[in-house]
């Protein structure tokens, strides 16, 4: 589902992401761990294509991402792609519906409430549809980001340091979440993390060293 | 979701920025189109009012004191002439038709004009009711003042000195309402018409049963004046050397409407470019607020620009979505803006209706509206484009690592 050749990402001079080899099959679970500043954000903004590396080749889902245009880029992303980021960045100005709604609209594919309404019930949020973010606990935010990924029913979810602010019992559930809904679409969920508590749940990881000189 | 509903919970999202903007956009806009209606109102008004009168030749004074007093009816008249002097003008070969009036009298704030039916012929006038004047003190009523005053066929009512109202009242002598003419759209509408034989039986101060026709066939000659005397050119060359005939060799004054109306609309036409230039600049701060407040809202928004991104927006469609909001907030102040100029219009109207001026309204639409929705769209997509350059531009994998 995810392969990765002679991936090289450089700030300037900086050389910040190198990976030589790294493959993740459909459906696969895998932690990617290391310290702060090891490159793993670069990782997961290169394989959801948000970043273009600056050697190297990636193929997600069959796409050679490099050989794709900008807008075809984009739009793979929106089909293809569960992203949930560190911050969760939802839309202030949306409630939890539309912030989902958004997702599909955003992505191009037809705009189904029914989907929506599904995957909040999924994640325990059937009666928050209203709220708008502000109104929401950490934890409840955490769950409308994991729904806004799973809601395109993506072939690859990431998630970038999805446990860093939450407490033991929080971060068990949102690990479970993480599964459970990558589980639902059969996707390859990839979480990027230095949590020591993560460790034990993943058999697959891939260990960042950091930047090699 | 749409684009279109996406920008409005933006908009929504800062509401004072917007009720602000709007205001800005919707006063330059009004004001604007205020100038526009009203101007285009009264220059196409006075142009009828003047259309078909090539001269008219009147007292000493000022011209255009006896153009406005004479064809629009809005100031004092110059003075009198000698019926005589008129009556030998109006025989000249290179005059076509000659319309005597003689003013001095107005009915609540409407004037009183002593003329000839070819007066009410000129302006296309049809009675609506009853019939012309024939003897002295018969008088018919213009649309306007007949619906103001409420007078009708059969009614009388006496006229006051002068053209206010609460002159001297020649009371003693009341004219009789026996026709009635219908709406023309010119100042015909605002008149009350009788023969010029009546003005001056009023204001020889006969006795109380005196009987005009008497009183009239023993009037000495000089008392036999007129204001001024409305006139049609029979040949185009007449407009060369008829009024410099007049000014030089007759104790009377001739002035041209078409120039004199010309040469107000050059001395107003500074004040309306003024408040236009005024409007325009509340136009082009209201551009400028947009663009403020957008650009500032593009910082606060570059985390949601770049998760749009993430859930696979392109960068084409941001930068429609900013585009968009700054054109669907600036079409909206135009829109406010044309409805704010249409009812300001409209009050102005009311004013001048109200004191027997010629009046405008705001019921009316002028295609030169559909630049000013332009206008407003240009400014908003100008005002848009650099914040939407900047949503264009957002890195996006930066941007999501960033708290």
């Amino acid at each position: 589902m995810i392969a990765v050749e002679s991936l090289r990402h450089r700030y300037g001079a900086t050389t910040v992401l190198a990976l030589d080899s790294w493959r993740a099959a459909a459906g696969e679970h895998c932690l990617v761990l290391g310290a702060s500043g090891s490159g793993k954000s670069t990782l997961l903004a290169i394989v959801a294509g948000l970043l273009r590396p600056s050697e190297g080749r990636v193929e997600v889902a069959g796409e050679d991402l490099g050989r794709l245009s900008g807008p075809a880029l984009d739009r793979f992303r929106g089909r293809h792609i569960g992203f949930v980021p560190q911050k969760l960045h939802l839309i202030a100005n949306l409630d939890v519906e539309a912030n989902l709604v958004l997702a599909q609209f955003m992505a191009g594919v037809a705009q189904d409430r029914a989907r929506v309404r599904e995957v909040l019930a999924a994640v325990g949020l059937a009666n928050r549809l209203g709220a708008k973010p502000a109104q929401l606990s950490h934890g409840q935010a955490q769950r409308v980001a994991v729904a806004r990924a799973v809601v395109n029913r993506p072939q690859v979810i990431l998630a970038d340091e999805p446990t860093s602010n939450l407490d033991d019992a929080h971060c068990a559930a949102t690990l479970e979440l993480l599964e459970s809904q990558a589980a639902a679409c059969g996707a390859t969920l990839v979480i990027a993390t230095h949590d020591q508590r993560t460790k034990s749940r993943f058999a697959t990881r891939l260990e960042l060293a950091g930047a090699p000189a | 979701m749409n684009l279109a509903r996406l920008s409005v919970a933006y908009l929504k999202a800062r509401p004072l920025n917007t009720v602000l903007n709007l205001v800005l956009l919707a006063l330059g806009v009004g004001t604007i189109a205020l100038l526009l209606l009203a101007n285009h109102q009264i220059e196409e008004r006075m142009g009828r009012d003047a259309r078909g009168i090539d001269l008219v030749a009147g007292a000493k004074g000022s011209p255009m004191q006896l153009i406005l007093s004479t064809v629009f009816h809005v100031d004092a008249p110059t003075g009198n002439i000698p019926l005589a002097e008129a009556k030998k003008l109006a025989q000249h070969r290179a005059v076509k038709l000659a319309i005597p009036l003689a003013l001095g009298d107005s009915f609540r704030g409407f004037r009183i004009v002593g003329t000839t039916h070819d007066y009410v012929g000129h302006y296309a006038g049809e009675l609506a009711a009853g019939r012309l004047w024939e003897a002295p003190m018969e008088a018919v009523l213009g649309a306007e003042t007949a619906r103001t005053t409420g007078l009708g066929v059969g009614g009388k009512f006496v006229g006051s000195h002068g053209f206010a109202e609460g002159g001297e009242e020649h009371g003693e002598f009341p004219y009789a309402v026996v026709g009635v003419l219908k709406p023309t759209g010119t100042v015909l509408d605002r008149l009350v018409l009788t023969n010029v034989e009546s003005v001056w039986f009023v204001h020889i101060h006969p006795e109380r049963h005196d009987d005009p026709g008497t009183v009239l066939a023993h009037l000495r000659e000089d008392e036999q004046e007129i204001t001024a005397l409305l006139i049609q050119y029979a040949t185009p060359i007449a407009a060369a050397t008829l009024p410099r005939m007049i000014n030089s060799t007759s104790a009377l004054q001739a002035a041209s409407p078409a120039y004199e109306s010309a040469r107000l609309f050059r001395m107003l036409g500074v004040g309306i470019d003024v408040l236009r230039a005024f409007a325009l600049v509340l136009v082009a701060a209201a551009g400028l607020s947009i663009f403020i407040a957008l650009y500032n809202a593009m910082e606060e928004r570059r985390y949601d620009l770049a998760v749009m991104r993430m859930l696979g927006a392109s960068r084409g469609k941001l930068m429609r979505l900013v585009l968009l909001e700054a054109v669907a907030l600036a079409l909206a102040g135009a829109v406010i803006g044309l409805g704010l100029g249409h009812l300001l219009t409209e009050a102005v109207g009311a004013m001048l209706a109200a004191a027997q001026q010629p009046s405008v309204t705001g019921a009316a639409w002028l295609n030169a509206e559909l630049w000013l929705v332009a206008l407003a769209a240009g400014v908003g997509l100008v005002a848009g484009l650099v914040p939407a350059w900047r949503a264009y531009r957002t890195d996006i994998a930066t941007t999501l690592a960033q708290a």
